[in-house]
């Protein structure tokens, strides 16, 4: 810690001033973004006769909180934001306790058909969904869950965590391999069994793997719009990504711009708050799942 | 032994058997129905017509899929480049020593975790918008009368603005591969060009760039896979279900399968499979491709 403090003090100048153009170019880039996120953010607040004038940043009238009141009761986003709050966790749990074991067999244990399955896993993320989507919609509307509400929510998490595992397993595959074997040794030797040994020591000592993991499968699962759209037909069972989109149309007509703002932000700040707090992880993870 | 069979099984198992319902036969199902002529997707099997390939000779006949694909080449050619250069560029800047690295490699990863919808809207709604929009409000400032009064969202714009905004959503991930990639390069390499008087832009031209090849690959790769999924950006900068301007294929079969079914777009669940073979089909081709043009082989690090 110490001796990185001495490196930040220490300013060369010359060196500084040779990054010049890199630091514009950034800069510009950040600037963009603050104000598309910033203006907006404000906007959430303004009234929309205040928008159409430009003046949305002056906040001549105060700020308008009932904007966010008016689209979280009246807009159905309380609906769409508990639905997908439920289906992102559920699902992430699932992903872990299915994709976890799978993971660690598959860098553990040779057997017939383990590559496979693994190259099997791989090619399936480039997989469009369209190839999926159609023989999984009559399968689904032959099994009549679709009428029912309650049936069709469990077969949405179902369908969220079917088409993460690819991902998920790969990716804790990468990490379990990493993991040194000594330790299931030392447990064999002291009589553990293998199940056992799993869930009490390898299980624990993925604990960030796995952290990363379901900050992914969260982010995903919460953006997740196609999928949705075919498959959640009532409003009572939309997730925000496809509720957004159709508030946004239908308040096209109404007029209401500061409330489509203000349904926009709620939509936008659960994956962006985590990020706040999760920023190092995340992109450290992007680039992790990737390598291997 | 025996023990670790039937663990091998117990975890195994249930990652397996959702593999195989979500996508092994599901891709197999819509391989065969591709070759079949089926009005709804939720025919039975009985009411299925072989067809032969007459599925596809009757897309590559519409003259709007002709077009949903010349925009999806459009979107992979001219976007690829447009993300590949810029989120090169700012992963070379991001490694150059600057500071504040952490800072603006996360503001840069941002747009990647917003919900697409919710990042659309703001570019929509905001961005391009023609009574308060920032473009528009930008060219006022600085007096530029004509450019503050083009209609970004019009026809003839409208791709463009797509594909924008678009991009800007996509060049965070691009850099975060970009830069691992750079990082992994020893930095006694530099070290060692810089002392035998190789100056920066000869470094990134003959060490950078070679070393990346491989990283290269992973980015049209990963950059392919989700341009075959465009579907999203497309729906909501399109006014109308059909739009030639801005329709990619996987509008096109979602129109044709799950669409309103009047005489203009007629469900066609079979037509709907062929689209999906076909995109797969581009997939695996530009992946065979890199395989065969960009060797990373040699150049191990």
């Amino acid at each position: 810690m110490a001796k990185e403090k001495k490196e930040y003090k220490k300013i060369n100048w010359k060196t500084e001033a040779k990054l010049t153009p890199g630091y514009i170019i950034l800069i510009v880039w950040v600037l963009f973004t603050v104000v598309l996120l910033g203006w907006v953010f404000a906007a959430s607040f303004s009234t929309t006769k205040e928008i159409y004038q430009g003046n949305a940043l002056k906040f001549a009238t105060g700020f308008h909180f009932e904007n966010y009141a008016k689209a979280w009761s009246g807009g159905n986003v309380s609906t769409f934001f508990t639905n997908s709050l439920v289906y992102s966790a559920v699902s992430c749990v699932l992903l872990i306790l299915i994709c976890a074991p799978a993971a660690y067999i598959l860098s553990r244990f040779t057997f017939l058909g383990n590559k496979a399955i693994q190259t099997g896993f791989v090619s399936a993320m480039g997989v469009p969904v369209i190839m999926v989507v159609l023989p999984l919609f009559s399968m689904i509307s032959a099994m009549g869950v679709l009428n029912n509400i309650f049936a069709n929510k469990i077969l949405l998490i179902f369908l969220y965590v079917g088409i993460n595992i690819p991902y998920t397993t790969i990716f804790l595959l990468t990490f379990f391999s990493n993991i040194s074997k000594t330790y299931e040794e030392a447990a064999a030797i002291d009589g553990c069994p293998p199940t056992k040994t799993f869930w009490k020591i390898m299980f624990p000592m993925a604990q960030s793997g796995l952290a990363t993991v379901t900050i992914f499968n969260f982010i995903n699962i919460w953006n997740e719009y196609f999928l949705s759209l075919i498959f959640a037909n009532s409003d009572k069972l939309k997730p925000v990504a496809v509720g957004l989109y159709g508030m946004i149309n239908s308040m096209k007509y109404t007029g209401d711009w500061a409330g489509m703002f203000a349904a926009v932000i709620i939509v936008f700040l659960p994956t962006f708050i985590l990020y706040i707090f999760l920023s190092e992880k995340i992109i450290g993870g992007v680039t992790g799942g990737i390598k291997g | 032994m025996k023990k670790n069979k039937a663990m091998i099984i117990t975890f195994l198992a249930p990652a397996v058997i959702l593999f195989c319902l979500i996508f092994l036969y599901p891709i197999i199902r819509t391989l065969t129905m591709s070759f079949f002529n089926i009005t709804g997707v939720t025919d039975p099997m009985s009411k299925w017509q072989f067809i032969g390939i007459g599925n596809y000779t009757k897309l590559f006949s519409t003259s709007l899929f002709r077009t949903s694909m010349v925009n999806l080449a459009k979107i992979w050619l001219y976007g690829g480049i447009i993300v590949m250069s810029i989120s090169l560029l700012l992963a070379v800047v991001l490694t150059s020593g600057i500071r504040g690295k952490k800072f603006f490699r996360a503001v840069i990863y941002l747009p990647n975790i917003v919900s697409a919808v919710a990042l659309a809207t703001m570019w929509l709604q905001y961005v391009y918008s023609p009574k308060f929009g920032l473009i528009k409000t930008f060219f006022e400032k600085i007096g530029w009368e004509s450019m503050s009064k083009v209609q970004w969202l019009d026809n003839e714009h409208k791709f463009g603005a797509l594909l924008v905004a678009y991009c800007f959503g996509m060049i965070g991930y691009h850099m975060l591969i970009w830069t691992s990639g750079i990082e992994r390069i020893s930095p006694e390499l530099f070290e060692a060009a810089t002392i035998d008087g190789a100056n920066k832009p000869a470094q990134f031209r003959y060490m950078t760039l070679p070393l990346l090849k491989g990283v290269f690959k992973t980015n049209i790769t990963m950059w392919s896979v989700s341009s075959v999924a465009f579907f999203l950006w497309s729906q909501l900068f399109s006014s109308v279900t059909a739009d030639t301007k801005t329709i990619t294929p996987m509008v096109y079969m979602y129109t044709k399968v799950f669409g309103a079914g009047n005489s203009v777009t007629e469900h066609d669940a079979g037509v709907g499979a062929a689209v999906g073979v076909i995109l797969s089909i581009c997939v695996v081709i530009i992946f065979t491709l890199c395989n065969k043009f960009i060797k990373d082989d040699e150049l191990e690090f």
